[in-house]
């Protein structure tokens, strides 16, 4: 795999096709179900090819495909390839790397547990799902979360991580709790990858596509800027 | 029991009357012999145009043959272009019951289908639930599709078909609706009219409905009466009490029939093979009435 296969396209949502932009909604105002507005993202990772999702990996356990996984509930649109995915996700990604860590096993998100657009039929208020921000995991390790004692340990370990973790307690309201799955919540996050420029620009730019390349992270990246370095600056 | 509604033109009238008397005479008997409390028979054959019943228009419980209602709900969505068979759906256990909408969860130990409940988490496609759901009989596959299409449709793919005799309300497994006593429920002559717009290519898609129905992997009913060489596109059901079977019996030679077994028997008799022995006795008569032809 070359090093270029991994640096991943950055998009303004706004100059994406109408179809696309209506059903991603960049910067437009949604309400949580307490009625707090947020403002939805407008940067997102364009992910080409299904080879692609699977190959990229956020961190070491947790690929873009993983993040991906939806089903007919998803615009049908959003379902193939090109896929869009919010650049918070990688932060999304840390956390989980470190749930993994703290579990001891393997971190399983659900099939509509990762992101979900504002078209997605599951998307009636805003949740951290449609920023790229919350996971739904339903198995961890070989354990499938479907017990109050299971569920509540994990919740447990997650709080545990940070501060900036919220879940959702055991019961089986939709929405306020969750019985077969752990909700690990970083809430509304918007992240701006430095490699694009931000543009107040509401509007489609025909001449001047606003997209970027992030760089690839990590030990990698370094490597490249030191190699690159003239030591003139 | 209804009177034939057609009768061959070729065949002597009093070979038909004969024969419907005896099948009178031996479903009597075979009610008896099984201890049935309820036993309800439709048929309809195509060679002959014979259609016949005997207890027709009797509700049974539905058990697992509202399936075929379901496959029809789904297929019709398909022709509609609402669904394609091969989106993919999330693979959940987690339910709402049509009662008081609390959620419930279907008892996978008992549900003979780890080849859906293996995918928990992940998705299979429509096209894999609706096959496991007629064969296997998968209820998790089923209440699945149910949420796909809504029981509103399923309904609605009935109506427009012109179906009566199968009453369809939530999907399986809804204990607060059992307890309150809201169940799918069906007559041997509505079943035999959903069978027949598959049969005669009536109904969406009914060549893929049929294709999935030849392989049903439950042959203790219809198939234990007839011949090895037959082929059975059907749907069996069955719970504590109620043990049916409903099919297309495709034959080398002839034109194909539809025939649907009905039964209820007390919890304690067992469901024994009543079905297997009415499938029998009917295959026999409409043998015999080909061949005076």
């Amino acid at each position: 795999m070359s090093n270029n296969h991994q640096r991943l396209k950055v998009v303004d949502a706004f100059d994406l096709d109408d179809e696309l932009r209506a059903l991603l909604r960049p910067g437009d105002m949604v309400r949580d179900e307490q009625g707090r507005r947020h403002r939805l993202p407008r940067y997102f990772y364009e992910i080409a090819s299904h080879e692609e999702a699977l190959n990229v990996r956020l961190t070491p356990h947790f690929g873009i495909n993983e993040f991906l996984l939806v089903d007919l509930k998803e615009a049908q649109p959003l379902q193939g390839f090109p896929r869009y995915l919010p650049c918070a996700v990688r932060v999304l990604a840390f956390y989980l790397e470190h749930f993994r860590a703290a579990a001891g096993a393997s971190v399983h998100i659900a099939v509509n547990g990762g992101y979900r657009s504002p078209s997605h039929k599951m998307s009636e208020h805003a949740t951290a799902h449609m920023w790229g921000t919350a996971a739904d995991v339903y198995r961890i390790g070989t354990n499938i979360l479907k017990t109050k004692e299971l569920i509540e340990r994990y919740n447990d370990l997650a709080e545990e991580l940070s501060d900036d973790v919220t879940v959702l307690p055991y019961g089986h309201i939709t929405g306020k709790n969750a019985d077969d799955h752990v909700h690990v919540d970083l809430g509304y996050i918007t992240v701006i990858p430095r490699e694009i420029s931000e543009d107040r620009m509401e509007m489609p730019q025909e001449n001047r596509p606003r997209f970027a390349f992030e760089e690839r992270r990590r030990r990698e990246r370094r490597a490249v800027i030191s190699a690159g370095s003239t030591g003139q600056e | 029991m209804t009177v034939a509604e057609k009768v061959p033109i070729a065949a002597p009238s009093d070979s038909v009357a004969t024969s419907e008397v005896s099948l009178y005479r031996n479903v009597l008997q075979l009610k008896k012999e099984h201890d049935l409390e309820e036993l309800g028979i439709a048929f309809y054959d195509s060679e002959t145009t014979i259609q016949w019943s005997y207890s027709g228009d009797h509700y049974f419980h539905a058990a697992s043959t509202m399936k075929l209602a379901v496959l029809l709900g789904v297929m019709r969505e398909v022709a509609r272009g609402d669904l394609t068979l091969d989106a993919p759906v999330h693979i959940r256990n987690r339910f709402t019951s049509i009662v008081n909408r609390e959620p419930f969860m279907l008892d996978l130990a008992r549900d003979a289908d780890p080849d859906v409940y293996g995918h928990l988490g992940k998705t299979l496609s429509v096209r894999e639930l609706a096959y496991w759901m007629i064969t296997k009989s998968s209820n998790l596959a089923t209440n699945l599709l149910v949420d796909v299409v809504g029981i509103a449709n399923v309904q609605q793919a009935l109506d427009e078909l012109d179906i009566d005799g199968v009453r369809i309300l939530r999907g399986v497994e809804d204990q607060a609706a059992f307890n309150a006593g809201l169940n799918n429920e069906v007559t041997a002559n509505g079943l035999l009219k959903l069978l027949r717009t598959i049969a005669d290519r009536k109904a969406p898609c009914s060549e893929e409905m049929l294709n999935i129905m030849l392989k049903q992997q439950y042959r203790s009913g219809i198939p234990a009466g007839l011949p090895k060489a037959a082929r059975v596109a059907h749907k069996t059901g069955n719970i504590s009490t109620v043990n049916h079977d409903a099919g297309i019996i495709l034959l080398d030679g002839r034109e194909p029939y539809v025939l649907v077994v009905l039964t209820q028997f007390p919890a304690e008799t067992g469901r024994g093979t009543a079905v297997a022995d009415v499938s029998r006795d009917i295959f026999n008569t409409l043998s015999q009435l080909t061949y005076e032809q």
